[in-house]
């Protein structure tokens, strides 16, 4: 229930939304209305909206009707029946207003793009034959772009462009050309302009084409003229003859003339312009409104309005004071600028006309423009940089004299001896010193080097146990300078003698190695390579065994007998596995 | 065109290189290379960078007052174009340029001086605890000795001769 009450409402909202947006012709200001009855045919909008109308009403029924027979369903699938019947319905009526909604829509969509004509304001009107010049005036006087083409009916309908005069705003409509014939065969696009004339109290503006190339000669612009004639009734008329830089109206025929003359006589203002070369356009703008202006406040003067205002309004005129004469003060450069602006007179050359002018030859140069104090100065190639500074930061009217103080300074400082290059030659003693530092140092060094060459794995044996050789003692001493030649008979020498003799004396009293298995036991004991060793033939053999059995484990590496130690040469941690990043080429 | 500075190691942004980046309280930072740019963006302070110009301002490693610096200045007001000044600018420019470099080397001489003067007293020191790593102290003593001993004689016989 809920559902199709749901549905009825949105289609009721929708219809009567469309209803309400669509002007009611009747509403409107009588040029919209006659403007939309032209091109939309009053009679089929009516329709359209009507048969909305009537949709939306039927929808209603519908809904009100099965909404009271849904309360009455015994089954929830009569319910389920009843509201699929009645959104069908619904739906089926609306399809069948398929063309009016189309018809509403292509309305909607024209009258969206409708020029906003604002009926009430200032307007100046422009009408003729095609291809007179009405597009072409319209654009050089306001900001509009119409199209202006040389095939008749290039303008299809009505355009607005506006201007500013006096500090007001202004209308102008372009119209389409309008050819002779009665109202009733006439087009819809001779309509719009038709009720443009009609309806909007404009100035109007007839256009001529002087030099007949429009394709119609003057006899038949004159007749559309006095056909037309009757809208204009109570406006200001002026008329245009354009294209006068083709033709002038002094170099017409006589009778031609004769037509101008006579419409002057009847007191319409004719004045001669040229879209192309300007002439005579800024005249018949002022021109028309003013008379416009005129016009309206006439009108404004006649009508009831007035008085309110009038009452409102007080003049006051100051009483003179004394005879002196107190003309009004305008300054010059106002006056020059007023003339300036009333006659068209010749403007200075622009860059625009030099460009044309020279054509291919034409190079902007805008250096000419600058201010400078000597006049040959404007061409030259300002620099800007050098060595990485810029020339800018440096730029400086008394730069010169700044320099001269800089440079005063400097001739102070290198007097006062600053810059002298102080490499006081050092004396000998001073260069002596540091060649012995420099030893000194390296002496060190070699220290260093030769203390973290020391073996810390085996014992720590007090130096006592090892024997100083006496060249070796005799070479250092003698680098450091001590004379070491003939020390034979010095305490060191003689101790090193006397040591060996006593040794050897107690050792041995036979200087014959032993043969037999005798074992000498001795103070100081043979060292093991020699114990129970019989012979030099046992002793070789003894040697041989040792070396073989060193030679497995000295190709294998080892250390000694007791190493057993299995290296990890390939660890499985770094030769598996793949990366996050990076690759697996080197391992 | 305009040779700018780098924000962050004051050295020239030449156009067409670098990058400049705009922040939203619209001020604007020169950087003259990636490097610069990446330093920045880690937020380093440049006072604190060691190899930038403005460290080694702020810790006075360089000449900071001096009067040639104060030519090179970025002026807001335009001078208008007169081909003499441009000219008398360009030379006085590089007068300026030769004097300031003069008294920038003269400004580190000075400062590394003092090392200088360390480094002959450190020599003397090194020279007087350790030369006994070079020489023996008493290295040349015997000659002399052997060479007083044998002059002394000298005297003594001479003595006696006279004596005699």
């Amino acid at each position: 229930m809920r559902k199709v009450k749901f549905t009825q409402q949105s289609y009721h909202d929708r219809l009567s939304q469309i209803l309400t947006d669509f002007p009611k012709l009747d509403d409107i200001h009588p040029f919209y209305a006659d403007l939309m009855n032209v091109l939309y045919d009053k009679d089929h909008y009516k329709l359209a909206l009507g048969q909305i109308n009537i949709a939306k009403n039927l929808i209603d029924n519908v809904a009100k009707d099965y909404v009271r027979l849904m309360k009455y369903g015994d089954s929830l699938y009569r319910c389920k029946q009843l509201k699929r019947a009645a959104l069908g319905r619904m739906c089926t009526i609306l399809k069948r207003q398929k063309s009016s909604l189309e018809y509403l829509e292509q309305v909607r969509q024209h009258l969206s793009r409708l020029p906003s004509i604002d009926p009430n304001t200032r307007t100046l009107l422009l009408c003729g034959y095609p291809n007179v010049g009405k597009s072409s005036f319209i654009n050089k006087v306001t900001r509009a772009d119409v199209d202006v083409q040389p095939y008749a009916f290039t303008t299809k309908s009505l355009f607005v462009g506006h201007m500013d005069y006096r500090y007001l705003r202004w209308q102008v409509v372009d119209t389409p050309g309008i050819l002779d014939h009665p109202l009733e065969n006439r087009n819809t696009i001779e309509m719009q302009a038709i009720t443009a004339l009609a309806h909007l109290r404009a100035a109007i503006l007839y256009v001529m084409d002087v030099s007949e190339q429009c394709g119609h000669n003057l006899q038949q612009q004159l007749e559309l003229f006095n056909s037309i004639r009757p809208l204009f009734a109570n406006k200001p008329l002026i008329i245009v003859a354009n294209k006068c830089d083709v033709k002038k109206i002094n170099e017409l025929s006589e009778e031609d003339q004769k037509i101008f003359a006579d419409l002057t006589t009847e007191g319409i203002l004719v004045i001669e312009t040229s879209t192309l070369t300007d002439e005579g356009v800024m005249q018949v703008k002022t021109e028309a409104c003013d008379r416009l202006l005129a016009h309206r406040v006439d009108n404004k003067m006649k009508g009831k309005k007035v008085h309110d205002v009038l009452n409102r309004l007080h003049l006051a005129m100051p009483a003179k004071r004394d005879e002196k004469a107190r003309p009004a003060f305008i300054p010059e450069g106002a006056l020059m600028r007023k003339k300036a602006m009333e006659v068209d007179a010749p403007k200075r050359k622009l860059e625009r006309d030099l460009e044309v002018e020279l054509g291919d030859d034409y190079i902007l140069d805008l250096q000419k423009y600058w201010d400078l104090m000597n006049e040959d100065e404007k061409q030259d190639i300002v620099p800007e940089v050098w060595e990485g500074h810029n020339i800018a930061d440096y730029i400086d009217p008394d730069i010169m004299k700044k320099l001269e103080l800089l440079e005063k300074e400097e001739e102070l400082k290198e007097r006062a001896g600053e810059y002298d290059s102080d490499d006081e030659s050092e004396d000998e003693e001073m260069q002596e010193i540091r060649v012995l530092a420099k030893q000194i140092r390296e002496k060190k060094l070699l220290l260093v080097v030769a203390s973290k060459e020391k073996d810390v794995h085996g014992p720590r044996m007090p130096r006592t146990t090892t024997k100083v050789e006496r060249k070796k003692l005799e070479k250092e001493m003698g680098s450091l300078g001590l004379d070491m030649n003939d020390k034979d008979e010095s305490h060191y020498a003689q101790q090193a003698r006397r040591s060996r003799s006593l040794t050897k004396k107690r050792k041995r009293e036979v200087s014959v190695p032993p043969t037999s298995k005798t074992r000498s036991q001795s103070a100081s004991r043979p060292p093991r390579d020699q114990s129970g060793v019989r012979d030099p033939k046992m002793a070789r053999k003894a040697t041989f065994l040792m070396k073989n059995s060193q030679k497995d484990r000295n190709r294998q590496g080892k250390k000694g007998e007791a190493d057993r130690h299995v290296y990890d040469l390939k660890p499985k941690h770094l030769f598996s596995g793949k990366r996050t990043s990076g690759t697996n080429d080197r391992r | 065109m305009r040779i700018e500075k780098c924000y962050f190691c004051s050295g020239p942004a030449y156009p067409g290189h670098g990058v400049t980046f705009v922040r939203n309280d619209c001020k604007s930072f020169r950087f003259c290379r990636s490097k610069c740019l990446k330093n920045f963006k880690k937020k380093r302070n440049p006072r604190k960078t060691r190899w930038t110009k403005a460290f080694r301002k702020a810790t006075g490693k360089e000449l900071t007052v001096d009067n040639a610096l104060e030519f090179e200045k970025r002026r807001n007001i335009p001078v208008k174009y007169s081909r003499g000044l441009w000219d008398k600018t360009v030379e006085a420019m590089k007068r300026v340029e030769e004097i300031k470099r003069k008294r920038q080397a003269r400004f580190i001489m000075n400062r590394l001086k003092k090392g200088k003067q360390l480094e002959k007293e450190e020599a003397i020191t090194e020279v007087k605890k350790n030369i006994h790593l070079i020489k023996a102290p008493h290295a040349g003593k015997a000659k002399q000795l052997e060479a007083k001993m044998v002059q002394k004689l000298q005297e003594d016989v001479d003595m006696e001769a006279d004596a005699i």
